[in-house]
């Protein structure tokens, strides 16, 4: 397993886009999610401008446990840069016909897929230990009172987010997959949410249970928005097993079409 | 002798396109196998079904008397079509990755530059090559993990004859290690000058398969020159003659199955004619090669 791994780390490691990609999303990530207070500075600044009064220490973004399901949330809408980095990794294999050489060189299909997933499985796993060493520090920077049962509570966030980030890179490595061109594939993928958005609106009344069946939305409704709670409202602070289920489902149909294709066309 | 290769009625079909048509094969360990045809007569794409990458509509084959798995591949190093490398990446750095998909010791890089000549440019990324050179790091890719087969498509396709000539040099060494050697080409002279069995496609089909040296073989002409007035009419008597022509000041004799020129001088010596000249012309591949098509083609004329 680590030296399908290895293969293919060893492809992107030489390759210039993958560093600049890469770096472009973990700053930015970063970034994003360690500014919040300085955000809300800037709002709370503007509101008094028009005599609006915004107390911003009334509002506990950072705080433990808050800043898990916070970060989780915002982090979500910076997958997809990781997802184009995927297409451009498994549409370079076709465009360079690579792939065809990598199983003439002695790997089988199987595992030519396996690599490409063991790479979306690490980017995963390596922008969760992203947000969660954010989250720890802002946590303790911004948390008035820190009580280490606050730290440990709604980590279950941090799983739902792997399954959201995995889910969605599979997607898009399944894209690349079929359409194995590297600008429509990034085109559909950006699509994906609003052609998904159209077929919802179209989708009787009486149905309405099945949209949280659609690959995007279930991806969504691992982490919820959590911010309504600022404004007093209800919100849902935690994980609800049927998105996991779905997400899951999900994330195995992706890789499974991807095995389809790849095992059965002439390459 | 040990059969490296065995393939039966393996066939491809694009469509209504059928691009190999029932081929059996056979190639031995040692040969260096020619597959000749011109382009597109399904050389590649059965290439392509022996390595994995086009599933054959139907037939089968084997690789060292088994079913190939990619366990099967990886003692074989072939380069179909055109060379495939990561542009972005050095050549060194792609022979590394060659090396790790194979399971190949990475130590053996060094040696497969040197044998291709790529060292001083290893570090040098692919996308930077000549033609020459990218066709060189291929062989070279090919070689790492020291194969027990080498497979190779067209590998002087768009070289200058320098190149060429270079490509060239570096199978019959390959080729004098013992290995055994699969090329694909659509130029005779390059299969005449490098294999020792070939096989011709055309359209898919195979129209004629044997070791190249038979290919000389079959009926002989021999070109005499002598001192003698009536030389003609002596040759005419022979009774191995089937024709006889005059040419430049030479006679031309085409012998009968089973005759040879060593008969024919005796012949003339036992009339008391010292040969000044007697050359057997071997018959060069080329017009062999158009004969077979043209022999195939006009078989095919009456279905
Ligand atoms: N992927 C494909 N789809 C459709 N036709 C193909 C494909 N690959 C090859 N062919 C056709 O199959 C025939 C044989 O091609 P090929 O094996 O490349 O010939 P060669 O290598 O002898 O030049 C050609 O007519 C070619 O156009
Ligand atoms: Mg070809």
């Amino acid at each position: 397993m680590f030296h399908l791994l290895k293969i293919d780390l060893k492809k992107l490691t030489g390759y210039r886009t993958f560093w600049v990609v890469c770096g472009l999303y973990f700053v930015t990530l970063a970034f994003t999610t360690a500014s919040g207070m300085e955000f809300l500075k800037w709002l709370a600044g503007k509101g008094a401008e028009f005599g609006q009064d915004l107390n911003i220490n009334r509002i506990p973004l950072y705080h433990f446990p808050d800043v898990w399901q916070n970060l989780v949330y915002i982090s979500g809408f910076f997958k997809v840069v990781l997802a184009i980095m995927v297409v451009i990794s498994v549409t370079n294999e076709f465009t360079y016909r690579t792939a065809r050489q990598n199983i003439i060189d002695g790997l089988s299909r199987r595992q030519f897929l396996f690599s490409k997933i063991l790479t979306n499985g690490l980017l995963s796993l390596m922008s969760v230990a992203m947000v969660f060493f954010i989250g720890l520090v802002t946590g303790f920077i911004y948390t008035p009172e820190i009580a280490v049962s606050d730290i440990f509570t709604d980590l279950e966030f941090f799983p739902a987010y792997l399954l959201e980030v995995f889910a969605f890179l599979s997607y898009a490595l399944m894209l690349g997959v079929l359409v194995q061109r590297s600008g429509l594939t990034i085109i559909l993928l950006l699509l994906s949410h609003m052609i998904e958005a159209i077929v919802k609106v179209n989708i009787p009344e009486s149905a309405g249970f099945l949209k949280d069946f659609f690959p995007m939305q279930a991806i969504s409704n691992l982490v919820a928005l959590p911010f309504a709670r600022y404004a007093f409202q209800e919100i849902q602070d935690f994980v609800a097993i049927s998105a996991v289920v779905i997400a899951l489902g999900w994330a195995f149909l992706f890789n499974y079409f991807s095995y389809l294709k790849l095992t059965r066309a002439d390459i | 002798m040990e059969t490296v290769l065995h393939t039966d009625k393996l066939t491809k079909t694009f469509g209504r396109l059928c691009a190999v048509n029932r081929l059996d094969l056979e190639v031995n360990r040692g040969q260096v196998f020619g597959m000749l045809g011109p382009n597109g007569s399904g050389k590649t794409t059965t290439l392509g079904m022996l390595m994995g990458v086009i599933n054959p509509t139907a037939g089968n084959f084997t690789w060292f008397g088994k079913p190939a798995t990619h366990h099967t591949r990886k003692k074989i190093g072939a380069v179909l079509e055109h060379p495939i490398f990561y542009p972005y990446l050095s050549g060194q750095k792609n022979l590394e990755l060659n090396a790790l998909i194979k399971g190949a010791d990475p130590a053996h890089i060094a040696k497969v530059l040197d044998l291709v000549e790529l060292r001083q440019r290893k570090d040098d990324k692919y996308k930077t090559y000549s033609l020459g050179m990218k066709q060189r790091l291929a062989i070279a890719s090919a070689l790492v993990g020291d194969p027990v087969i080498l497979i190779l498509d067209e590998p002087t396709n768009g070289l200058d004859p320098m190149g060429i000539a270079e490509i060239r040099e570096i199978i019959k060494r390959i080729a004098a290690d013992g290995k055994t050697i699969i090329l694909a080409s659509h130029l005779l002279d390059e299969v005449q000058k490098v294999c020792t069995h070939f096989a011709i496609l055309r359209k898919g089909s195979l129209v004629h398969t044997g070791p190249v040296e038979e290919v000389g073989k079959g009926e002989e002409v021999v070109e005499v020159m002598a001192y003698h007035d009536d030389l003609s009419h002596c040759l005419h008597e022979f009774r191995g003659a089937l024709s006889v022509k005059s040419e430049n000041g030479k006679f031309l004799v085409r012998l009968r199955e089973g005759f040879h020129s060593v008969d024919l001088n005796k012949f003339l010596f036992e009339k008391g004619i010292v040969a000044t000249h007697i050359v057997t012309q071997k018959k060069s591949l080329e017009k062999q090669f158009l004969e077979i098509l043209q022999e195939a083609a006009s078989h095919r004329q009456p279905t």
